[in-house]
Formats: C-alpha cells, sequence, structure tokens
C-alpha cells in the first residue's frame, strides 16, 4: 500500500491532524518525565537503609521527669539498657543518639589532616556504647566491631572525646579513594580544637539520620560513646525476635514505666514507620503523578478516537466507492492504521524534542535529573501501541462500510 | 441575543451527550488538575501577616570562621549566635525586638489522671505576642519583669490549656515544666500562622500551633533543650553554657520597625555593630549584615519546595493537553452543524452573530466543566490533605482560588473554541444550501 495517497489527505486537511500529533507530542513530553520522575523517587524510598530486616527494629525515645545529676543519670541509663535486654523476645539493645531517616541527628565535619582549614567530607554521627552492629545487624566489610573495652562514657559537660570510629564504606571511600581505612586517623572538625579518631572498622552501609537522597545520605560514622549529663531525651533502639516487634515494643515500655519513680515521657516508633515518614512526600508525588499519567493517556486515546471517528464519517462515500472498485476491507483497515501511524510518528518526533525541552527546563529551574534516553523510548512505543489500539476501533467500523453506499446519492 | 444563544448552548449540551461529556470531563479533569496544585502552591506561598510583613525583619551575621572563606559567598547561616542575639535585645532598634528558639519542654499537670507529656512550643520575649499578634483567649503575655528575671510563667496553646483545665480560664494555675513548679499567665488563641515564618529553621513549616510558650530567659536559665536547628562552624566548649558563649547560631530574631522606610536605618546600624564585633575579634569574615523582610524570609528558607512547583508545572502542561483535546473534539461537534450555519447565515445572521452563538456554546461547556473541576479539585484537596497535618494546612481553598478555577476554566473552553467557531463562522452559506 502507497504511503502518499496517505499523506496527501492528511495535507489537505491538516487541522485534524496537527491537533491529534500535538496532543500525541505534549503527553510523550509529560509521560516520559513523570515515568522519570516517579521511577526515581521510588528508587530513593527503596534504598536500603544498612538496618537489615528493618521490620524487627524500634526504637524508644526516653525522658525523665526528675531532675538527677548527671551520675545518676549515667546509672540510670545502664541500668534501663539492663532492663530491657531482659524482656523476653529481644534480641539486641543499645543505646544510641540518633536513627537513620528520622531527620533529626548530629552532623559533624571530617577531615584527614589537622592542617586543613576546609573539611573533606560532611558526616552524620552516631554515638552508641553497645554494638549497632549486633543491635541493626550492619555488615562489617573491613575491620572490626569496637571491644567491649574501647566503649566510652561522656559527660557532655566535661571535654572529653572519643578515640575510635567505625566508618560507613561510603564515607571511607570518600576520604581514602584507594586505600584501606583501617588504622587511619581522621579528624571530626577542622583545626585545633578537631578531634582525633582512629578508624578500625568499615560496615558496609548505614544511611545518615538525613537519609539525603545525594551521596551524603551514605556518609556516616559511629562511634563508641554513651552521652549523658543533658535533660535532654536519650533513645534506646531495641532488635525484637522475628514476629515479636510489637509485643517486645509494648513490654518495654511497661518495664521502663515501672523502673522509673518519677513520671517518664516515653515516645516509640518502629523503623517500619520512621522509613514511611520519611519518603512519604515523595510517595505522593509519585502518586499523583502516576494518577496524571494515567489520565493522560486516556484522554490522548480519547482525543485519537474522536479525530478518527470524525473522518470515518466523513469519508464513507469515497470509503464505499474504494470497496465498490475493488478494496477489501484489510485494505481500508490498514488504510485508517498506517494514516494514524503517520500522524503518531510526527507527534512521537515532537513529543521526544519536546519532552528534552520541557527535562531542560526542569534541570535547570528545580534542579531534577536529566531524563535518560530509555524513558523516550519506552514513552514512544506506549504512545504508538496507544494510537494504534484507539484507530482500531473507528478503521474497523470503517472497513465495514458496504460498497453499496457510493451507489446512493448523499 | 447572548441570552438566547446561552440557551441555545444548554440545549446543545443534550444534542450529542457522548461527546459532550467527554469534553466537559477533559476539561473538567485538566481544570481540576492545575486548580488543585495551584491551590497548594497558592497557600504555601501566601503572606501569612500582609499589613506588616514589610516592617517585621530578620538579621542575619556571618559568623564563620574567615579560614579557607572565599569572599563574596553567601552565609548559610539562617539564625543568631547567643550573644548576638542578647546584644540585639538590648540594641533598642525598631520598635520591637524579640528572640526566640524552639523547645519542647516535659509538661507535668497536678491532676495525676492525666500523665506528663512534651509540649512543643517556643520561648520567645514578651514583644513576640505583639509582634505577631497572637490573639489571647484568657490572661497576657508576661510582664517586662518576668523577661528579666526569667521568671518561671507559661501562656498555653488553647488544646493543652482545655486539656489540663477544661473550658473555664487557667489563668493563676499551676502546672510543672521541665520538673519546676509554673505559673500559668494566658491562654493563646487558635494561632497558626501557614507558614509559621516566625520560626522556619529546623520545624515543619505548615499546620504547626504552638503548644506553649515560656520566656527565653527563663528557657536558658533552666537549660531547656533545643527543638530546632543549631549550626556550629567552631567547636563550642562543652555543655548548655558552652553553647550559649559560643558561635554557634540557634536562636531566630525579628526586628519591627514603624515604617518600611526604617528598613535602611536598621542595616546601617546592623553593619555598624558588625564592624564594632570585629573589633571584639568576632564576625572575622567581614561580610555585611543580611536584612529580610517576611516575605523575602519565606523565599530564602525555600518553603515553597521544589515538587510543589513540579506538581504545578506538570499539572499545567497536563491542562494544555486537555485543551488540545477540546478543540479537537469541537471541531468535531460544530463540522456537522455546518448546515445549519450555512441556513443562518442565508436568513441574514452576520458572521459575526455565528461567531458569537458558537463561542457562548464553547464557554457553556467550560463552564459545565469548571463546576465539574471544581468538584473534582476539592475531591483531590481532600484526598491530599489527608496524608498528614502539614499537607491538610495547605490543601484547602479559599476565595480566591474559587473565582480563579472558574475563570481558568471559562478562559481554557474559550480559548479552546476559537479555532473551532472561526472555523464555523467561515461556512459559505451557498455551497451548504446547494449540497442539502
Amino acid at each position: 500500500m502507497e504511503i502518499r495517497p496517505i499523506v496527501s489527505t492528511i495535507l489537505r486537511n491538516k487541522t485534524g491532524a496537527i491537533l491529534v500529533a500535538l496532543q500525541v507530542a505534549l503527553s510523550l513530553a509529560i509521560l516520559a518525565n513523570t515515568l522519570h520522575i516517579v521511577s526515581e523517587r521510588r528508587a530513593a524510598a527503596a534504598r536500603p537503609s544498612g538496618i537489615a530486616d528493618e521490620m524487627a527494629v524500634v526504637k524508644i525515645d526516653v525522658s525523665h521527669l526528675s531532675s538527677d545529676g548527671p551520675e545518676q543519670q549515667l546509672a540510670t541509663m545502664k541500668r534501663e539498657a539492663e532492663l530491657l535486654r531482659a524482656v523476653p523476645g529481644v534480641a539486641a539493645v543499645a543505646q544510641v543518639n540518633q536513627m537513620p531517616m528520622t531527620q533529626s541527628g548530629w552532623n559533624n565535619s571530617v577531615a584527614i589532616d589537622r592542617k586543613q582549614t576546609e573539611e573533606s567530607s560532611p558526616s552524620s554521627s552516631y554515638f552508641s556504647p553497645d554494638s549497632l552492629v549486633k543491635a541493626w545487624g550492619l555488615k562489617i566489610v573491613e575491620g572490626r566491631d569496637f571491644l567491649p573495652g574501647e566503649a566510652q562514657d561522656i559527660d557532655i559537660n566535661k571535654k572529653d572525646e572519643p578515640r575510635v570510629v567505625i566508618l560507613s564504606q561510603a564515607l571511607a571511600r570518600k576520604l581514602w579513594p584507594d586505600q584501606s581505612p583501617i588504622g587511619k586517623t581522621m579528624y571530626f572538625g577542622t583545626g585545633e580544637g578537631a578531634i582525633e579518631v582512629r578508624v578500625v572498622g568499615m560496615v558496609e552501609r548505614l544511611q545518615s539520620h538525613g537519609a539525603e537522597v545525594s551521596a551524603r545520605g551514605e556518609l556516616s560514622a559511629i562511634a563508641p560513646v554513651r552521652l549523658y549529663g543533658s535533660n535532654q531525651s536519650y533513645t534506646f533502639t531495641i532488635r525484637a525476635e522475628p514476629g515479636q516487634r510489637d509485643r517486645v515494643l509494648r513490654d518495654a515500655e511497661a518495664v521502663l514505666r515501672k523502673a522509673s519513680a518519677t513520671p517518664v515521657i516515653l515516645e516509640s516508633r518502629t523503623v517500619e514507620r520512621i522509613r514511611k515518614s520519611r519518603y512519604r512526600a515523595d510517595m505522593a508525588l509519585s502518586w499523583m503523578l502516576v494518577t496524571v499519567s494515567v489520565l493522560l493517556l486516556l484522554i490522548t486515546a480519547s482525543g485519537i478516537v474522536g479525530m478518527a471517528s470524525l473522518w470515518v464519517t466523513q469519508r464513507r462515500k469515497q470509503i464505499g466507492v474504494r470497496r465498490a472498485l475493488g478494496a477489501r476491507k484489510i485494505d481500508i483497515l490498514r488504510y485508517f492504521l498506517l494514516e494514524n501511524f503517520l500522524i503518531t510518528s510526527s507527534g512521537v518526533a515532537g513529543g521526544v524534542l519536546l519532552g528534552v525541552g520541557l527535562n531542560q527546563l526542569l534541570v535547570s529551574k528545580l534542579e531534577m535529573a536529566r531524563l535518560p534516553l530509555d524513558y523516550l523510548v519506552a514513552g514512544s512505543v506506549l504512545l504508538w501501541a496507544l494510537g494504534v489500539l484507539a484507530v482500531y476501533g473507528p478503521a474497523w467500523r470503517a472497513a465495514s462500510i458496504s460498497p453499496a453506499l457510493a451507489t446512493r446519492s448523499t | 441575543m447572548l441570552g438566547y444563544y446561552f440557551h441555545l448552548g444548554l440545549r446543545s449540551l443534550r444534542r450529542n451527550p457522548a461527546l459532550t461529556a467527554l469534553m466537559v470531563l477533559t476539561l473538567a479533569v485538566g481544570v481540576a488538575a492545575s486548580v488543585s496544585t495551584l491551590t497548594i502552591l497558592h497557600m504555601m506561598s501566601g503572606d501569612p501577616i500582609p499589613h506588616k510583613s514589610e516592617r517585621l525583619l530578620v538579621p542575619i551575621f556571618d559568623v564563620q570562621p574567615a579560614e579557607g572563606y572565599v569572599p563574596g559567598t553567601p552565609s548559610d547561616e539562617q539564625q543568631l549566635t547567643y550573644i548576638d542575639a542578647m546584644n540585639l535585645l538590648k540594641s533598642g532598634q525598631g520598635t520591637r525586638r524579640t528572640a526566640l528558639y524552639g523547645i519542647a519542654p516535659s509538661v507535668e499537670p497536678l491532676r495525676k489522671d492525666i500523665g506528663a507529656f512534651t509540649a512543643p512550643g517556643v520561648a520567645p520575649t514578651r514583644d513576640f505576642f505583639s509582634m505577631f499578634e497572637v490573639p489571647f483567649l484568657h490572661g497576657q503575655p508576661w510582664s517586662e519583669a518576668d523577661d528579666a528575671r526569667g521568671a518561671n510563667v507559661a501562656i498555653l496553646g488553647r488544646k493543652v490549656a482545655e486539656k489540663l483545665f477544661g473550658a473555664g480560664s487557667p489563668v493563676g494555675q499551676r502546672i510543672n515544666v521541665m520538673g519546676q513548679p509554673f505559673t500559668v499567665v494566658g491562654v493563646a488563641g487558635d494561632w497558626e500562622p501557614n507558614p509559621r515564618y516566625y520560626k522556619l529553621v529546623g520545624s515543619d513549616y505548615f499546620g504547626v500551633r504552638e503548644e506553649i510558650f515560656i520566656p527565653l530567659a527563663t528557657a536558658v536559665r533552666l537549660e531547656a533543650s533545643r527543638n530546632g536547628g543549631m549550626s556550629c562552624s567552631q567547636r563550642a566548649e562543652p555543655g548548655f553554657q558552652g553553647i550559649l558563649r559560643s558561635e554557634c547560631t540557634w536562636l531566630q530574631f525579628w526586628f519591627e520597625t514603624a515604617s518600611k522606610d526604617e528598613r535602611r536605618a536598621l542595616k546601617d546600624w546592623l553593619d555598624s555593630y558588625a564592624a564594632e564585633q570585629r573589633k571584639l575579634g568576632r564576625m572575622k569574615r567581614g561580610s555585611p549584615a543580611e536584612l529580610y523582610d517576611v516575605m523575602e524570609w519565606i523565599e530564602h528558607e525555600n518553603v515553597v519546595g521544589k515538587d510543589n512547583k513540579l506538581s504545578a508545572w506538570l499539572a499545567f502542561g497536563f491542562l494544555a493537553l486537555c485543551l488540545v483535546n477540546t478543540v479537537g473534539l469541537l471541531l468535531a461537534k460544530f463540522s456537522v452543524r455546518a448546515s445549519e450555519v450555512g441556513i443562518r447565515r442565508a436568513l441574514g445572521a452576520s458572521r459575526r452573530e455565528i461567531f458569537r452563538q458558537f463561542l457562548t456554546e464553547s464557554a457553556v461547556i467550560g463552564l459545565a466543566g469548571g463546576l465539574l473541576g471544581l468538584l473534582l479539585a476539592f475531591g483531590a484537596l481532600a484526598l491530599i490533605g489527608m496524608q498528614n497535618g502539614e499537607a491538610a494546612a495547605v490543601a484547602r481553598m479559599d476565595l480566591t482560588m474559587l473565582a480563579f478555577t472558574f475563570l481558568l476554566s471559562v478562559l481554557a473552553a474559550v480559548l479552546a473554541g476559537l479555532f473551532p467557531t472561526w472555523r464555523a463562522s467561515q461556512v459559505t452559506p451557498a455551497i451548504q444550501l446547494k449540497s442539502q
């Protein structure tokens, strides 16, 4: 079948064709960009935090209303940790200053040389006198976990400093790109006041408290330190035996309440919930974009159906004549499919350009990521398929027009 | 005649129900998407205190060390050090001034049936309440003497007050805050500026109501821990007292001036203050002091998230698609009525009359689409508002947006109708009549 008569038909009545092509182009441009954003957000929300089996881990913030002195507070912390360990179903307990993904915690700058004025990297600082490797199931890839003798209790009102750290792999690689970090010296802060520490281990992954999407989200350091002496709340993180999380959490709260002579305020959250609220906005945006994409496809399809139906109605007589002159049903069907394919293709071509342009705008104004070509290709295929599907109905109706129509006068 | 055309338009809606429904639905979906995203943008970027937003000013100093500093780089400080906040409070600049930081103290009622809880709030000075126009249900702000000596007085939010003391006035009642006995001196009414411009650093921007206010001096005396961000470029001495003496920034400061012309004088004063501090060995970078009014500050803190702008842009792209679709559908609808146009033209109607008739018809479709779109937008906003308190605070339609929705939908339909209408009015009566 020749394309020329189809092209000349389109050219003779451009408006409809342009409208359809424009719709296809707009849909493709928006679709490719939204799909890209959706998959990016979903990928970010699915990143592992470093905590193995998050479903089993919880945290409890404890704040006592009594105004105990620092030494009394330290004793209470230690006693509470022991009480929690004794709760049935508890696999591990650690006191910790912050949790991954909670978006509140401590940032420090780190350096590899005392003479530096600029930081080598930012780092999210975890402090725990207990083994986070055990409590969170962090994976040591080099070096070792802290030894029991390395844990320190530091009164925040006194000058006392950590001596050893474990780094996340991302931070270690950033500081020493091609060397093993084990045994190296690192500094918290820069200049004279910087705290010197020795690296004893490297874990595969531990996300920062912010869990940023940028590289920063993977830069963390752990020091074996229990901080006390402030009137701020402190946090325990508990790993429960499989399937017992909720009961363990209830029991743990009850134990802490019972053990305190003065009123105590407990705030508990599961890591599952922490993750959910960290990525709530991303998920909401991605659902909104998915909804818009579906509506987009529906509307484009309805536009194609509408326009094709109009053409079929307008050309009833011509179709009858062609059929009377010997064209088969399949020829008529093919004519409409091919015509639509040509229009869709020009729309797709425009859409690719428009999509790249829209992405440029998003990159420059809203600092979004650059659109990989895959999404444009996938979007084009989708719209081609949609075009064929949408036009099939009207084209089939056209093919069913009886040749006898040609013999009638109107 | 326009009324008659309007009537004709309404009747024509019924003539081809499937096509009409499709058009109305397309327009409605496009309008709903753009209106709901725009409503959120509108609510987010609104002026929370329109009559004085130009007279409320935030000062910022660059207190970071000069080592490794490239001159001209803007500072990333967002708050003040305790030293500067205290100096500015004493400065006498502006008509009023306040310094504040976020707290979340434990509150323990004397009634034993309610357990202790933490109440997020702020620790400001007395002027805070008049500067930001906090309404009072009972009592009044604490006195200047309370500010000076750091008295144990508290102002409660309405919800907390009702929870602890029921509906009556709790002024003069006692509660324990951070383990210390406090006297309630007032109850703030439902005060929820959106965004929460007076304290943007380190907390949610929308849908926040303070549950407790205590004097800044009291919070500092009791070493109430911060509920919000702190930025330290140099290592502080240990403990709360160390933080007070340090170059860590953690307090939000506000000036109120009598007129917006006083801003320049205030800026000059701040620069001379910074120069003075430089002589004392602080603020070594030598960058000028910065001053922001409410709207500039909201912009500076990026309160309107990029995701919201992204949604709005894509929604308008979507509306554009819906418009193109409507153009096509209108073209189809009008093209089958060529003979009708031919007869009207032959009977003496001018092109302009035909144009009017068909444009009115498009507007009728726009109205129908707008109505349905408004319903859909309300539904979408309700869905968005269900996410959390922050979303609920901004997913609300106001009168401006309501009017805008109608304008947008009718304008959209008329715009979509222009080309098909023009085509319809170009019908030559002779040809139409001949082919009958």
